[in-house]
């Protein structure tokens, strides 16, 4: 019987403890946490950033229980957060200054961030992608007592032979003009959402949803729209019936939602109202 | 009570069998107020077709067969000497005509065709002293056929681009030759008539010109436009012109009103781009040398442009 009476007790207070935990957790849709850094390859004794962001659909003046990792490998100098929200909701973002003081690869641990999820009321950990860096041996760790200036003249002599050389024989080497440069493709940003429950179709309709009805204009449509368009796969020389034509054996909710979007995309400004109505029931009917 | 325009196309199938984009392409010329120029090998029914749309319409038709010897007062009228009131008096042309069917608009001279698209552009015919405007509405459908160039004076490209919209005519299906010879076994059938009115077509045209064009569409036919002249440069010498800008938008209203819309989608356009641009770019001879063909580059350049 003590026994029973110590095992409710027990339960009692991890109820307890969770809905109190519960109770401090912000309510959030959180839409980005991510974990980079300012410098590709940073150098040894040169200091640089580790950048946290983090976006969320509401409009917060704070980010509670967002927690930084333990930095082992680097010295912390200094960090800056700033807080920025629009009518889209908040981006958070928190710039740490640190240092790092021996050469090699160091893993810096995820971000993570404790909230209730406003779609489905749950608390939640979010959790950032994990930084891997190669951290450079600089010129002062690798051999801090050779004079640093004259291997400086060195490489600037040799690269100015170097340079004069290849100058030389494109000169004589190339007949006719040097073809147009071509776009170069920029370096992909780093992943964006790592977060360990991903939203899935129904949940983003659903928050869609949400969107819309707050915001019964063009605009948010337009990212609906946008939003729809890429869950089916469509590619920017597609139109709707290009779509429709492909995905012809697809779910028809789907379908019904893409032309609901269509009309309140396209239509004059008097019809939006009712346009946004039919696309909500669209939405509806795709996460019922 | 005004009736649907696609009562019209309706009609026009009663008589035409498949060749959809023909029919589609007159149908909306006429909703846009434009004039359409059809080309193709003899015996495609591009004549029929045009007789079959003047005769679904409750106007007046008229049909020039365009010919070596024609004269431009054999379109547009003269004045004649009336030797009985000892004064001039003035012959109107077949041009005043609501429908004016051009046969063969390539066999005939310079100032004959300069004379016939003229017309179609001012809506107004000067004979003498006097101004005589065109009947409303007014549409002229012109045939050419692309394969006898003997004989024939080919439509500079200012002429050309008069047309609102070019089909090229193509040949029909197995399954569409059949039934043509089933339909036409017996004898000539005769195309439904007085489908819609002259007032029908204005109202028509007054619901097309209402009809909303997006924004961020005008961008999207300004950058199709666009594309023509600066995207392509093997196979194009010169793109098309702000007519086409004008074209693409018209057409895509009356797309739009067939379609039982009040509001243009991207989807309009992209029909009706291919329609308004393929006679007013100038496509170079690689296109033939290197058997590429106009539609196959016209088609990519379109697909080149992001649809909003």
């Amino acid at each position: 019987m003590a026994r029973l009476r110590a095992l409710i007790a027990f339960v009692a207070c991890v109820c307890f403890a969770q809905a109190a935990l519960a109770q401090t957790l912000q309510r959030l849709t959180v839409t980005q946490l991510t974990l980079s850094a300012n410098q590709g390859r940073p150098q040894v004794e040169v200091p640089f950033d580790l950048i946290v962001t983090a976006r969320v659909r509401e409009r917060v003046s704070e980010l509670r229980n967002l927690d930084l990792p333990v930095l082992s490998d680097v010295e912390l100098l200094g960090d800056s957060q700033t807080i920025v929200s629009d009518a889209h909701g908040t981006t958070y973002t928190e710039r740490i200054r640190v240092v790092a003081h021996h050469s090699g690869t160091i893993t810096i641990d995820p971000v993570t961030l404790d909230a209730v999820d406003a779609r489905d009321g749950r608390a939640k950990r979010y959790s950032s992608n994990s930084l891997t860096l190669t951290i450079g041996g600089g010129i002062a760790a690798v051999a801090p007592h050779v004079d640093v200036l004259g291997i400086l003249f060195t490489l600037l002599r040799w690269a100015i032979g170097v340079a004069a050389l290849i100058l030389i024989v494109r000169l004589f080497v190339r007949r006719r003009p040097a073809p147009r440069a071509q776009p170069v493709a920029q370096p992909l940003p780093p992943p964006v959402p790592v977060d360990r429950t991903a939203p899935t179709r129904e949940d983003l309709l659903r928050d869609a949803r949400v969107t819309l009805a707050a915001h019964r204009d063009r605009a948010t449509v337009l990212q609906i729209r946008t939003i729809a368009r890429g869950m089916v796969g469509a590619t920017d020389a597609e139109t709707l019936g290009d779509v429709l034509e492909r995905t012809q054996a697809g779910d028809r909710v789907m379908r019904d939602l893409l032309i609901a979007l269509e009309r309140a995309a396209f239509t004059y400004d008097d019809d939006i109202p009712t346009a946004v109505e039919r696309v909500l029931l669209a939405l509806d009917a795709a996460t019922r | 009570m005004t009736r649907h325009p696609r009562l019209l196309a309706q009609a026009l199938h009663r008589t035409i069998v498949g060749q959809d984009g023909v029919v589609e392409a007159l149908v909306l010329g006429l909703l846009a107020n434009g004039h359409v120029l059809l080309e193709g090998p003899p015996g495609l029914a591009k004549t029929l077709a045009c007789r079959a749309l003047a005769s679904a319409l409750d106007g007046e038709f008229k049909r020039i067969q365009f010919t070596p010897d024609l004269l431009p007062s054999d379109i547009v009228g003269t004045r004649i000497f009336d030797q009985h009131e000892s004064r001039f008096s003035t012959v109107l042309g077949p041009i005043f005509a609501n429908v004016v069917l051009a046969d063969e608009i390539n066999r005939a001279p310079a100032k004959v065709q300069s004379a016939l698209l003229e017309a179609m552009q001012e809506r107004q015919v000067t004979i003498g002293p006097q101004s005589h405007p065109l009947p409303d509405p007014f549409i002229v459908m012109a045939t050419m056929n692309p394969l006898d160039a003997e004989g024939t004076y080919a439509l500079p490209a200012a002429q050309m681009d008069r047309f609102l919209v070019k089909v090229d005519v193509g040949y029909p299906n197995r399954a569409e030759e059949l039934e043509i010879l089933e339909r036409f076994a017996i004898g000539d059938t005769q195309p439904a008539s007085a489908v819609a009115t002259l007032g029908d077509v204005q109202a028509w045209r007054a619901a097309a010109h209402a009809i909303h064009l997006d924004d961020k569409l005008k961008r999207y036919i300004v950058e199709l436009v666009a594309a023509t002249r600066e995207r392509e440069t093997t196979y194009v010498d010169f793109g098309a012109s702000p007519r086409a800008t004008l074209a693409i938008a018209h057409l895509a209203r009356a797309k739009a009103l067939l379609d039982d819309r009040d509001f243009v989608v991207p989807d309009d356009v992209r029909a009706v781009a291919p329609l308004a641009l393929r006679h007013r770019i100038g496509f170079n001879f690689r296109v033939t040398t290197e058997n590429v063909g106009a539609p196959r580059v016209l088609e990519r350049l379109i697909a080149s442009v992001p649809v909003p």
